[in-house]
């Protein structure tokens, strides 16, 4: 219930900030805020102790004859990541210092609402057409206010995703026909009746390779997965910080919504190489990007890389999970998997935003970016870095903090698969902690770097934002259950073993 | 009575202390030490009506995530853990109210150490092992920000990294035991992690995992303890961690951090005697090389707290040996880790708190070679460091004598119990430890307090009031008197102390120890060390450098290791990323190239269009459609 008319009103309202004028930014941070406590009350009643999987389907149909509708339907996954992306869309706007313009402020907004809308389509196409929204805001807004290098970066963002949503395009209409073909001649765009493995099952194997293929480009490129991540570092350095948050914290949220809410009800088909390479990949990326992250040189940088490490534990999570299911493990092992990677995706988003909001605080403060430059700000300081080692702490993974509960989660339940290459994992959690842990030494502690002169710590309001973020990730590490217990009933119910 | 909701008291009391006392810090600096104390105090006094109103094990459990529980167990080791956990932390944070008396950032440092005992307490009471790691993973925080805490030394911001990064190893290590554990009980419990679980269902643990997975779980945990506890490779950390101020060395020592490593073998017991005597062996092996290993370490260094520290890996390699040793004492093996654990971290704690008071008198000057002659300056607290350097050294009648000698004891019987060679390894590095604890505690404490001062500060010393050292007087006493209690201690523990032993072998760890002592009065009593010229001796060297362990992690690992392939991997991203942008380049190049067939020239498209119709028309009929 009501969800199509929020949806609808959401989306009214992001397009109407381009009018806005001068007070573009009260008027955003009020709509995103509204509609953060409308979406986390709305989904609280929803979901809250239920074991649901999926809310109710609404559709306005466009072209049923031909199975375009525009339908949305909620599920446990994508509740939690709405209210999650709203928060950090929230926070990204919050954190903007009011010197931008109206633009600025509407592109962010229709790329909240294109991603939200991602989020709770049920329809293939439309989820497409929201793949596309939100990246369309999202060029521009690198191109425009990006500070170096944003043209080619912006293009390079734009033309690397793009090529993803293509072939994910052509992996829909490839579904499409087949389903056509299969009924004899009824048409469907619906991601239930598409995302079905009694479909794949007839599927020629060459065509469903191809299906699964182009899905699976798309969603690592999104994510990122070595080797199609190098849109990303470039981005997020470019990016002025708001931007960088609203790309880290939330639309890091799509590729791993792609695996956990379009391929996760077809996982018992998908072909075991296909899952090998992603476990692979997965490893790859984490050592891969934890490696180059500890030579960068800008906090920045660094922080982009480990963003896109965090994620290999997503791609590993789901692999395995889905060999697991395959091979018939108990699900004891595979619902942890899959809800450890959800819970990953989930509170990535929150981390990375809290850790590139205190950057953008230090960075403020200081006006320096680089390591080498700063130094024992902890005395200048103390509010601003404390901040930022609760970020970088709660992104290491230490237990207590949102990030451990999923990676603990990914760890205990691909054991059984995975075995000792585990150690690889293990490896780059080691060199993970250890560039955090240095790049805290070298930036906030050890003698004051006296270059800096004077530097003045947060303000309340700045406080108040990081306070929140600092609570919601301790909150997430804390008292888990609730938010996990959504993830593993949705991944047993839409997973038919 | 319920006993669960007192335990739940005992680690909550100081972690409400812990933003309590920051914030009453922020405007009253004073109050911030008291808060912190207190709110100990709670916990001491729960325990002792723990012990007193125990009957049957406690144990409450709740639902944390998916089939992780947490909650309380309390049994007679955690009462007894918990006891001495608090004690001990309240006797340090009452000297820290003194000690800390002029920081500007107390409220900072108080509020951290009570989070930091919180930690200590949770963990002990812990019921799920998950739980366990959680509260295993705080105390690990809460030591990198108080060896950290004069964040401004560069020493103390590398040591804390350093403290950070190298337990973390272990507690990687932890983490895998825990993912094998869990996926092959998973399918068959509903709660796999649960300890009280794990430890009376041991049979049905070992029949599920079998022996080799069983064995590998047990070395993972152990890798957790060998990091936690610093033992043997893992030890590094511990001697940089001076760097913090004393009181927190004397937490970290004695009462809240590396006494956990310990605790988890003692905790989850069961699983080590079911893997085997292999398993068991290696504790053993691993604790007593680490005590002899530290202890030749210990001979050398001249900082202070640096010695006591390797003191501490030394002792915690006692323990961990003793743990070793079930094939001959059986479940009192874990009595014998237990009691040496207490009565170290009684002597432990009071030597740091005492070497406190020597550093605030003498401005932070460390190096025993400077001090001298202080037994006569500040006589009260100078035999308070007599009294812990006896307990140390195991002399009789302290309890270290009883704690200590009663495990090299253990060991010999280890020995004679099995033919192998190898079996005979621990008796020897233990003993010879005996006679190593000895000479380098006593080399600290004759430079430390006989001869003439060597240093300006050192001889205007003087004991503070009486009133500062009154914390330690309950610890002395403790550690002069603790030993005769050492039955009952073990028998409250469930086990028992009937090993008999030929009189030469119970008495040779003392005999050694005396003679320990005797040498280095010989050297360091007098003033023959000033005559002394090792620096060109190889074995010097060699020892001086930590046998090359330190730069075998921070050089060779960490800076000619992992940072050259991180800047090989970081050069290659770099190529990679423009690579890809040359790549987009050359598709635009295309693009540009195509661009200039569109000329807007309607004479080129018509001859276009003939061209690719006969080109069409061409193939269709090469393919034989027409």
């Amino acid at each position: 219930m009501l969800m199509m008319e929020l949806y609808i009103a959401l989306f009214l309202l992001s397009v109407v900030t381009f009018l806005s004028g001068k007070n573009a930014k009260v008027y955003s941070l009020a709509v995103s805020g509204a509609f953060l406590l409308i979406f986390l009350f709305y989904f609280s009643y929803r979901y809250w102790g239920l074991s649901a999987v999926h809310g109710t389907l609404q559709t306005i149909p466009i072209s049923p004859a031909y199975g375009f509708n525009f339908s949305l339907q909620s599920s446990g996954l994508s509740a939690v990541l709405v209210v999650i992306a709203t928060f950090v869309i929230f926070a990204a706007i919050f954190v903007s210092s009011g010197n931008y313009s109206q633009v600025f402020y509407g592109l962010i907004m229709l790329t909240m609402s294109g991603l939200i809308g991602l989020l709770l389509s049920a329809n293939l196409l439309f989820f497409y057409i929201f793949w596309e929204v939100v990246l369309v805001p999202v060029y521009f807004l690198i191109g425009l206010y990006g500070n170096r290098r944003s043209d080619t970066v912006s293009l390079k963002f734009f033309v690397y995703t793009h090529i993803g949503s293509v072939l994910m395009l052509l992996s829909f209409f490839s579904l499409y026909t087949y389903y056509f073909y299969e009924t004899n001649g009824s048409f469907s765009m619906s991601i239930s009746s598409l995302m079905n493995p009694a479909l794949f099952e007839t599927m020629p194997v060459f065509w469903r390779g191809f299906v699964f293929f182009g899905l699976f480009v798309a969603f690592l490129v999104k994510l990122p997965s070595f080797p199609l991540h190098s849109w990303l570092p470039d981005s997020y350095e470019t990016a002025p910080y708001p931007v960088t948050i609203v790309l880290a914290g939330a639309l890091s949220i799509m590729g791993g919504y792609g695996f956990f809410g379009i391929l996760l009800p077809v996982v018992k088909v998908i072909p075991q190489g296909f899952l090998l390479a992603l476990i692979v990949l997965g490893i790859i990326s984490l050592i891969y990007f934890s490696l180059s992250a500890m030579s960068q040189l800008s906090m920045k940088r660094m922080m982009a890389y480990a963003s896109a490490a965090a994620m290999g534990f997503v791609t590993i999570s789901f692999g395995s999970g889905a060999i697991e299911l395959q091979n018939s493990f108990s699900p004891s092992l595979y619902n942890l998997a899959f809800a450890g990677g959800m819970y990953q995706v989930l509170v990535h988003g929150l981390i990375m935003a809290m850790i590139f909001s205190s950057l953008y605080y230090v960075t403020k403060s200081t006006g320096k970016e680089m390591i080498g430059s700063l130094g024992g700000i902890f005395r200048g300081a103390p509010v601003i870095s404390s901040f930022l080692l609760v970020g970088l702490l709660a992104s290491l993974g230490l237990p207590g903090m949102a990030g451990f509960v999923a990676e603990f989660s990914v760890l205990a339940g691909i054991y059984g698969e995975i075995g000792m290459w585990i150690l690889l994992i293990i490896f780059a959690m080691l060199i993970t902690a250890s560039y955090h842990i240095w790049m805290a030494q070298r930036t906030l502690f050890g003698p004051y770097n006296e270059v800096l002169g004077n530097i003045h710590d947060a303000g309340a309001s700045s406080s108040a934002i990081l306070t929140v973020m600092m609570l919601a990730i301790i909150f997430l590490g804390v008292f888990p259950h609730s938010v996990f217990e959504l993830f593993t009933n949705y991944a047993s119910g839409v997973v038919i073993p | 009575m319920d006993l669960a909701l007192i335990a739940w008291f005992v680690f909550l009391s100081p972690l409400i202390a812990f933003p309590l006392s920051y914030f009453a810090g922020l405007k009253w600096k004073n109050w911030s030490g008291i808060i912190a104390s207190s709110s100990i105090a709670v916990s001491l006094i729960l325990s002792f009506i723990l012990y007193l109103y125990y009957s049957v094990p406690v144990h409450s459990s709740y639902n944390w995530f998916y089939s992780f529980n947490y909650g309380i167990f309390v049994d007679h080791l955690s009462i007894a853990m918990v006891m001495m956990v608090s004690f001990v932390s309240l006797m340090i944070h009452l000297f820290a109210i003194y000690y800390m008396g002029k920081d500007p950032n107390r409220h900072v440092y108080f509020a951290e150490t009570s989070l930091f005992t919180a930690g200590m307490l949770g963990l002990v009471l812990s019921s799920n092992l998950l739980e366990f790691f959680l509260f295993w993973e705080l105390v690990g925080l809460c030591s990198y920000l108080l060896i950290g805490f004069w964040f401004f030394k560069p020493n103390a911001a590398s040591a804390a990294k350093k403290a950070f990064i190298v337990t973390r190893v272990g507690d990687m290590s932890f983490v895998i035991g825990l993912a094998v554990l869990y996926s092959s009980l998973s399918p068959l419990t509903a709660n796999p992690l649960s300890i009280p679980f794990l430890i009376n269902n041991m049979p049905f643990v070992l029949s599920v995992l079998g022996s080799g997975k069983l064995a590998l779980v047990s070395i993972l945990f152990l890798g957790g303890a060998i990091g936690k506890s610093s033992q043997f490779p893992l030890h590094v950390w511990i001697p940089d961690a001076m760097e913090g101020p004393t009181t927190v060395s004397a937490l970290i020592h004695a009462a809240t951090m590396v006494t956990a490593g310990i605790y988890l073998v003692a905790r989850i017991y069961p699983l080590y005697y079911y893997s085997g005597p292999d398993v068991l062996y290696t504790l053993a092996i691993i604790g007593s090389f680490t005590a002899i290993f530290a202890g030749i370490l210990g001979l050398v260094v001249n900082d202070i707290k640096r010695i006591l520290a390797y003191s501490t890996i030394s002792q915690l390699g006692y323990m961990l040996s003793a743990l070793g040793l079930f094939s001959v004492i059986g479940l009192s093996a874990v009595g014998y880790a237990m009691f040496h654990l207490f009565v170290h971290a009684f002597f432990k704690a009071m030597l740091f708190m005492g070497a406190g008071v020597i550093l605030l008198t003498l401005m932070e000057l460390r190096d025993v070679k400077r001090m001298g002659g202080l037994w006569k300056r500040m006589p009260i607290t100078v035999s308070i460091i007599f009294i812990g350097a006896l307990a140390l050294s195991a002399i009789y009648p302290t309890a270290g004598y009883f704690s200590k000698d009663e495990i090299i004891s253990a060991a010999y019987v280890y020995m004679t119990s099995s033919g192998a060679w190898y079996y005979a390894l621990p008796w020897i590095f233990l003993t010879v430890g005996a006679f190593l604890t000895a000479a380098y505690t006593f080399r600290m404490f004759f430079l430390v307090a006989l001869g003439k001062p060597r240093s300006e500060l050192a001889d205007h010393a003087k004991d503070p009031s009486i009133l500062v050292l009154l914390p330690l007087i309950p610890l002395a006493i403790l550690s002069i008197i603790y030993g005769f209690f050492r039955g009952d201690f073990l028998s409250y523990l469930g086990g028992s102390n009937n090993l008999y032993v030929p009189l030469y072998i119970k008495y040779l760890p003392l005999t050694l120890a005396l003679l320990g002592i005797l040498v280095t009065y010989l050297i360091y009593g007098r003033e023959t060390w000033m005559h002394m010229d090792l620096s060109k001796s190889r074995v010097y060297s060699l020892v001086k450098n930590k046998f090359y362990m330190d730069k075998l992690f921070t050089g060779s690992v960490a800076e000619r290791g992992i940072l050259p392939i991180s800047g090989k991997f970081a050069s290659f991203e770099n190529s990679y990323n423009t690579d890809v942008e040359k790549l987009g380049r050359h598709a635009l190049d295309l693009g540009t190239a195509m661009r200039k067939l569109q000329s807007g020239v309607i004479e080129s498209y018509f001859a276009l269009i003939i061209l690719g119709s006969a080109v069409v028309f061409i193939i269709a009929l090469i393919v034989g459609v027409i």
